[in-house]
């Protein structure tokens, strides 16, 4: 520590002050008036540098914050600061790093062994947590919320036994019991009851549960606490009893409703217990007529003529309520046959019945109103409209007929949108979302819809243009920028698949780094809460986030986007002619026309784009500071076309920021697996390749593209000389379901076989003639053409097939054959549609 | 549809379902402070009908209220207020609104012994101001000139919780004590402040004019706090 003279030494003090009251102006002023005095004066150079990174000077902040370093090796302060500069820029192990050395200088410091716990919790180094909380607690055993913490660490890094000691040493020492507004007390309560129940003593966690019960301030969760202790130990009267008790407070929850069936030994798949479970949901139906889930929940275990009844009681109830929600709620039954077959007739007999006394007010069948006679045609509308039950020409009918009665509701405007989605008409589709949203122009919802459906057809300025009826456009980055900041996932992955379409891979690959970088935010989000939760009390709750941001990749918006993302990157590998800018953006001859068309649209789209961007730049340029929603100063963005992303000289390695994730936390998604084998194979780390066709192989054997892949990577071991003799034993030895001397033609047909009936299949097979066989290519390609002719082909196959003819460079003509040939069977589908 | 208690690993589809239905827009932060402040207050629709597609299939959110306890109470008495509710236009009708209403209401009374509830509605909300007035027995209290972004006034809007007050648990036949009056547990649960203290880099939040909330990504969860007026 350097000496200061007593005026020096209040005014670094005042530095401090004004740093923590954020008055950093001020802060500033008097570092500087030390400075001037002192100038090598280490921990106000180090202030001075955690100031100047507050304002977002990161850079000349860590140079002042070194030099001080330089000066005082021996400041706690220095240290502590440089830390926190690493923790800034969210490098923790710099930082841990950093406050280590801070703590070997001064060890008893709260503050810094607070902000090393911080981060020990944010990496899960539940060791290092452990520690530092313990010695926490040793210097302040007064303050509850280190009692707490210290048993949180144990308690997440598994060790139950020591976080209930922890827990029940600090309840020792209360003399008197809290008041019972204590939510703080109350919580802890809890929080020790899940431990005891976690850690599988449920005897125990029920009696201390009792315990706790009366006037513990959470009565919902104690009460779901307590029914599930009762049903786990076998207390079954009693568990009846607490789930009965659970939904008088909350008729809407199947779990509750669950808990009722099995306390009872009630169970749906036996034939034993449909009568007593018919009648137990009944008694729940009559309590009141406003109950959804009672009636509901029958239909899931009624078979035959049972269930017809209580279909058509379900139906003509809710129809004629005019329930737009009726079909929504019950397809999921679809999955049984039967079921759906029953539930068309009934609603087609509704249909007879509406237009037999829509004279005038008969009253025939107790009274049909026009709203049941609307709700069932819609009802009708939705039903072929749906995958299962699919005729789109019939879905058409009925929305007609309900357009005509009611010109003017989004609904019935949104559902033909719909159905022109579903016939592959994506431009008809998005007008007719349009003139929904027209309708009513207030309705976030519609103009949701209709952004989307824009984005579906390839319209990005369009859609950004909709959306800004909503944002806040006033934001840095405008329409686009409210967009990112509020973390509109489903926007950004829309207009990145839009663009990946259209080939404009720059910006895709912009959209889809953006989705990563929110899931880093996400991630970040937590930092604050290892704090705040100690404080507020709230210790379940915590730990349920800390759990979920354990696996906070896992979610599909993640998965989609960092799929797409991996596949454009496997592109560029594979035509690093991608990434130049310079370049026509790979075009190769066969194909120029067409090329040339996607890029003029896409050039098109981008000159709209890059001039809307300017003018609103322009109407933005009399403030001189963008500043974002959130107040933070926002930095230029140097590459907001992503030309600089696609100029990786390392595609692969780029895409492991997406595969990795992938297939650490969701590695049951055969995709990911697929693609984990694509990646992995390039970059010529065949063990790896190995691990993700084998991962693919034991979620579905018969996959199409684990087909592939395997023959692929048989064909390769087999020719393979240079490996390392290791590598190469393991590959031959694990590589067992399709063997070395595996006729590989011979394969492929009898997969082809057993797949007949299947397009997807069917066409793996032809891309792998045409791998073993070069010279079938014409063969192929006009068996392929032949397949849009199968019974079971869908849409979805017969783009996929027109993709295929892209792997393999088909000439132009080829795919206008195709085209047409898919325009037949596909009229509506724009996809095929010429221009 | 399921009506439960909302969980952290909810919120993105909550937030989509906000961004898809409502000009009110909140990032993740904010769910996660309401849902770690207060965890009992806010509820989620989910549809659970639906066959799963893949083991990490998030749940089906339709519908959500996101609800907090007021920190500061001007009038000094404990009440609640609802952040945001919001149904897909998709599942209408069902009255999922309402039971999502009540269920967070009669915890705002039973955790945090909330003398009454209060929310802001677009004036030219109608089938919103039906649901509160009509259905859940709201009171206008008063009409808040130009409150939302876009300069249109919000009906300010209470209702007491009386109804809820200590009669749940008899049921369980436990014997139940009388909560009696409950004064400022909330005023604990933000005592210790001072832990804070050099947490650092946080930002001053520059708090947009006459918006609430859209402050502070990057802040600490103090940051935010609900701002109503003009920083400068």
């Amino acid at each position: 520590m350097q000496p200061l003279g007593t005026k020096e030494n209040s005014l670094f003090r005042s530095v401090v002050k004004f740093y923590e009251s954020k008055q950093y102006k001020k802060g500033l002023k008097a570092a500087d008036q030390v400075l001037r005095k002192v100038p090598n004066h280490g921990d106000t150079q180090a202030m001075k540098a955690l100031i100047l990174n507050s304002q977002g000077q990161s850079d000349e902040a860590f140079t002042l914050a070194k030099l001080a370093l330089k000066n005082d090796m021996k400041s706690h302060v220095c240290w502590h600061v440089y830390g926190l500069l690493w923790r800034s820029v969210k490098n923790y192990e710099e930082a841990i790093k950093a406050y280590k050395f801070a703590l070997r200088i001064e060890p008893d410091s709260q503050n810094i062994l607070r902000d090393l716990a911080l981060l020990q919790a944010q990496m899960r180094d539940y060791e290092g947590y452990v520690d530092s909380r313990s010695k926490m607690l040793n210097q302040r055993p007064q303050l509850r919320q280190n009692w707490t913490a210290l048993a949180v660490a144990h308690h997440l890094s598994g060790n139950y036994k020591s976080a209930e000691h922890i827990l029940n040493t600090y309840e020792e020492t209360l003399k008197s019991p809290p008041p019972k507004t204590d939510i703080e007390h109350s919580e802890a309560s809890l929080y020790k009851n899940t431990i005891i129940a976690e850690s599988g003593d449920t005897e125990r966690a029920l009696k201390h549960l009792d315990e706790i019960l009366p006037g513990n301030l959470d009565k919902t969760a104690v009460l779901e606490l307590r029914a599930k202790y009762l049903l786990e130990l076998g207390r079954n009267e009693e568990a009846v009893h607490a789930y009965k008790t659970l939904l008088d407070r909350n008729t809407e929850y199947r779990a509750y409703y669950e808990g009722v069936e099995k306390a009872l030994g009630l169970n749906r798949s036996d034939a034993a217990s449909l009568e007593q479970l018919a009648e137990l949901y009944e008694t729940f139906a009559r309590k009141s007529d406003r109950l959804d889930a009672a009636r509901r929940i029958p239909l899931d275990f009624l078979t035959g003529d049972k269930f017809k009844t209580a279909a058509d009681s379900y139906l003509r109830r809710m129809l004629n309520k005019g329930v737009p929600s009726t079909f929504p709620n019950i397809k999921s039954l679809y999955v049984d046959h039967e079921k759906m077959e029953i539930i068309e007739k009934l609603a087609l007999g509704y249909t007879a019945e509406s237009s037999s006394n829509g004279s005038a007010s008969a009253e025939v069948n107790g009274g049909h109103s026009d709203r049941f006679e609307e709700s069932v045609l819609y009802f009708l509308t939705q039903h072929y409209n749906y995958h299962v039950s699919r005729d789109l020409e019939k879905a058409l009918e009925y929305v007609d007929k309900l357009i005509e009665m009611n010109p003017k509701s989004v609904d019935y405007t949104q559902a033909k949108a719909r159905i022109y989605k579903h016939y592959g008409n994506t431009k008809k589709a998005s007008e007719t979302m349009s003139r929904a949203r027209e309708l009513d122009v207030k309705d976030r919802y519609i103009n949701t819809k209709c952004a989307k459906y824009q984005l579906r057809d390839n319209q990005n300025v369009a859609a950004l243009e909709t959306m800004s009826k909503f944002t806040r456009n006033e934001t840095a980055g405008g329409p686009l920028g409210d967009l990112h900041d509020m973390q509109c996932m489903w926007y950004i992955t829309e207009d990145g698949e839009a663009y990946q379409r259209q080939r404009n891979l720059g910006l895709a690959l912009k959209r889809f780094t953006s989705v990563a970088d929110i899931f880093e935010i996400w991630h970040d989000d937590q930092f604050d809460f290892h704090s705040f939760s100690l404080r507020k009390g709230q210790i379940r709750a915590y730990v349920d986030m800390v759990r979920w941001e354990d696996h906070l990749r896992d979610h599909p918006f993640f998965t989609r986007a960092a799929l797409n993302a991996v596949k454009l990157y496997l592109e560029l590998a594979d035509n690093p002619e991608l990434g130049n800018p310079n370049s026509s953006n790979g075009t190769d001859k066969l194909d120029a026309v067409e090329r040339k068309k996607a890029r003029q649209k896409a050039k098109k789209e981008q000159e709209k784009l890059d001039k809307a961007e300017a003018e609103k730049k322009l109407a933005n340029a009399k403030k001189a500071n963008a500043t974002g929603a959130d107040g933070e100063i926002k930095k230029e963005d140097p590459d907001p076309k992503g030309l600089l992303l696609l100029q990786t000289k390392e595609p692969l390695e780029a895409s492991l920021r997406f595969l990795t994730p992938l297939l650490e936390f969701t590695p049951q998604n055969i995709d990911a697996q697929n693609l984990g084998f694509e990646v992995q194979f390039r970059r010529k780390k065949y063990l790896l390749a190995l691990k993700s066709l084998l991962a693919a192989h034991s979620i579905d054997a018969e996959n199409p593209k684990v087909h592939e892949q395997a023959i692929r990577f048989r064909q390769f071991v087999n020719d393979a000389k240079d490996l390392p003799s290791q590598v190469s034993e393991v590959l031959k030895s694990q590589l067992s379901f399709i063997p070395a001397d595996t006729d590989l033609k011979r394969y492929n047909l009898e997969f082809m076989k057993r797949h007949s009936d299947n397009p997807s299949h069917i066409q793996s097979a032809y891309n792998v003639r045409l791998l073993l066989d070069p010279s079938s290519k014409s063969a192929v390609e006009s068996d392929i053409q032949k397949l849009l002719d199968h019974p079971e082909i869908t849409l979805e196959d017969g783009l996929r097939g027109l993709r295929y003819l892209d792997d393999w460079k088909s000439d132009e003509k080829t795919k206008d054959a195709y085209r047409e040939a898919a325009a037949e069977e596909w009229p509506e589908a724009s996809a095929f549609q010429k221009n | 549809m399921d009506i439960r208690v909302l969980k952290p690993s909810d919120i993105p589809h909550v937030q989509m379902a906000n961004i898809t239905n409502l000009p009110e827009n909140y990032f993740c932060k904010y769910y996660l402070y309401h849902a770690m402040s207060w965890p009992q207050l806010s509820y989620v629709a989910v549809d659970v009908s639906r066959p799963p597609k893949t083991p990490y299939d998030p749940p089906k959110i339709v519908g959500y209220v996101l609800a907090k306890m007021e920190e500061e109470p001007t009038d000094g008495v404990q009440h609640g207020h609802i952040t945001s509710l919001s149904v897909m236009r998709t599942h209408r009708r069902l009255g999922l609104a309402e039971k999502l209403m009540r269920q967070s209401q009669r915890a705002m009374a039973e955790t945090f012994s909330a003398h009454y509830v209060s929310l802001h509605v677009r004036v030219s909300n109608t089938a919103a101001l039906h649901l509160y007035r009509d259905t859940l027995g709201f009171t206008v209290d008063k009409i808040e000139a130009k409150y939302y972004a876009d300069g249109e006034d919000a009906y300010s809007m209470r209702m007491e919780l009386d109804q809820y007050k200590g009669k749940d648990l008899e049921d369980v036949e436990m014997e139940d004590q009388d909560e009696g009056d409950a004064v400022g547990s909330e005023g604990k649960a933000e005592g210790n402040k001072g832990e804070g203290g050099a947490e650092g880099a946080k930002k001053e939040a520059s708090a947009g004019k006459k918006r609430k909330v859209k402050v502070g990504r990057a802040l600490g969860v103090s940051g935010l706090v609900e701002r109503n007026e003009t920083g400068s």
